[in-house]
């Protein structure tokens, strides 16, 4: 059942067990798996089906610290969330993005990859994916990595039909809570607002929150402020170790057969560090995009290279000569390491119409990050030469030490981390199973439980734990 | 002077000053570039077989 309102939701007298914030892959994954378990469910949606400038309007906020994107443009506020503008990219965190690294405080998750492989499968029948090929290692230091990009699930569309027919599944539209209320023991309530104006308060057995990964923090910060610590009792953490994928041009490659790594149909292809390379450089993952670089670039990288390396130029312009395809240039994307001091915090100036804080996101790439970014780009650079497959050119800004340019890509709009998931109640905000420390009746889904990013696209980690959260929800909730 | 020089003889100095040279052929000689060895240059990781 799809309803356009709270007062339209109301009339139709449903009596759903758990309450669900918002409507993207997470909260949409969750919702299926109890529908399917016999379990009535209330999806609460802050937008409609389509985009509006006023939904839009309550995720504007501030960033302070490293330049980043306008946050009411770093994600969706309606049916499907921000899967309506993902790029449909997958792959999984691998098993070592599960493991703590010595040389980087506070990572290590309290599962392992083996806790979300068994819902691999059904991962892929949601996000139409082929199988995955195994990583090739290029040498002892990189890996070959598949990055598949997929169909792009807009999971408003793809499941609007399905949850508009269920009878275990209500998705209330342009309706969301401004605050849930507890006792620091359990969630009492939740005070909507609908359409425009308050909808007076709701209560449900369990409420899961999967607003974002900015906007479960700031539900959860507001809501625990108004509470007095009882949404969230141990909120040391909350908000805190926020990460992204910054995202950089790194280089440029002149290779000797670009056809070597089977490239994408966009020409595209990914690697990756070994375990082995980051324990020995000390740094964090990271992920090295090839892309095809236009003529006039290939001709420019030649003329450099003659300066310092006129045979291997010659034979980089017979290359030239002999096909198109002969160089590219890296895009760098890499792990942040997750620091507390990177975090989301609640606006003492200004409110959204419903009077709820805005967002002020304290955002700030380390120098660990930096040196991941220079090594990485040498380690890459390093194999390339070594095996003979081409040779690497990493951008002066890097290499001298400069500024990060504001014109680029700059980050993936992957937004990680605020309630993280641990045992220490000072580092982390819900238990394995997505629990709120010391809460018997709030959840949180999406990626603000990562504890660590890795150095791929969230989505498809994102709808396994959702997989799992909803297989454990089916478990505990009693109908 | 020392104890030690006194007691040489002219002709044994002069001797060990001609050897002086000599003593170069025994010092470790200079090692020929690997080709293969990872050279970073003007931003570019190459071979040193590559500079050639």
């Amino acid at each position: 059942m799809i309803f356009d309102s709270y007062q339209a939701y109301k009339q139709a007298g449903f009596k759903p067990k758990a309450c669900i914030l918002g409507s993207g892959p997470a909260g949409t994954t969750i919702a299926r798996k109890l529908g399917a378990a016999g379990i009535p469910v209330v999806v609460l949606e802050a937008g409609s089906r389509e985009f509006s400038d006023e939904s839009q309007d309550f995720y504007r906020g501030r960033t302070v610290g490293d330049f980043y994107f306008d946050l009411d443009i770093t994600r969706l506020r309606f049916m499907g969330g921000s899967s309506n503008h993902w790029a449909g990219w997958c792959r999984v965190l691998d098993s070592q993005d599960f493991e703590p690294k010595a040389w980087a405080p506070d990572t290590g998750w309290p599962i392992s990859r083996a806790d979300i492989e068994p819902y691999l499968p059904e991962v892929h029948d949601i996000l139409e994916l082929p199988d995955f090929r195994p990583d090739v290692p290029v040498s002892d230091d990189i890996r070959w990595v598949q990055l598949i990009k997929s169909p792009a699930v807009r999971f408003g569309e793809k499941f609007a039909d399905e949850l508009d027919k269920s009878k275990n599944i209500a998705v209330v539209l342009n309706t969301y809570a401004t605050e849930l209320t507890g006792d620091g023991k359990r969630v009492t309530g939740a005070k909507l607002w609908s359409n425009g104006q308050d909808a007076g308060t709701f209560a449900a057995d369990y409420f899961v929150t999967c607003t974002g990964g900015l906007e479960n923090s700031r539900l959860l910060l507001w809501s625990n402020q108004r509470s007095n610590g009882g949404v969230v009792p141990n909120s040391a953490a909350l908000g805190r170790y926020w990460m992204e994928h910054p995202t950089f041009q790194g280089g440029n490659a002149i290779l000797a057969n670009y056809s070597e790594f089977e490239v994408d149909a966009s020409n595209e292809a990914f690697f990756s560090p070994t375990l082995a390379a980051m324990e020995r450089l000390r740094i964090m993952n990271f992920g090295i995009r090839l892309i095809e670089s236009p003529y006039p670039n290939v001709k420019k990288l030649i003329a450099d290279l003659a300066c310092t390396a006129p045979n291997m130029a010659e034979w980089m312009s017979s290359q030239l000569d002999q096909r198109l395809h002969c160089a590219a240039q890296l895009y760098v994307a890499w792990e942040q390491a997750p620091l507390a001091s990177n975090q989301i915090e609640l606006s003492k100036a200004d409110v959204d119409h419903a009077g709820v804080p805005r967002i002020e996101l304290h955002w700030k790439k380390s120098p660990l990050e930096r040196r991941t970014l220079l090594e990485g780009l040498k380690l890459f650079g390093t194999t390339m030469a070594q095996k003979n497959l081409g040779r690497v050119r990493i951008d002066d800004w890097i290499s001298n030490g400069g500024d990060y340019p504001t014109n680029e890509e700059t980050a993936g709009h992957h937004h990680m981390g605020g309630t993280r998931m641990g045992t220490d109640v000072l580092k982390s905000v819900v238990d394995a199973n997505c629990k709120v420390h010391g809460m018997d009746n709030l959840y949180v889904g999406g990626s603000s439980v990562f504890c660590t990013s890795g150095q791929c696209n969230p989505t498809t980690t994102i709808t396994a734990l959702a997989c799992r959260l909803g297989e454990h929800l089916g478990k505990v909730i009693v109908v | 002077m020392s104890r030690f020089i006194r007691k040489m003889s002219r002709r044994a100095i002069v001797q060990a000053l001609i050897a002086l040279p000599a003593l170069s052929l025994f010092r470790n000689q200079p090692a020929v570039a690997d080709p293969d060895e990872i050279v970073e240059i003007n931003g570019w990781i190459l071979r040193r077989s590559d500079l050639a």
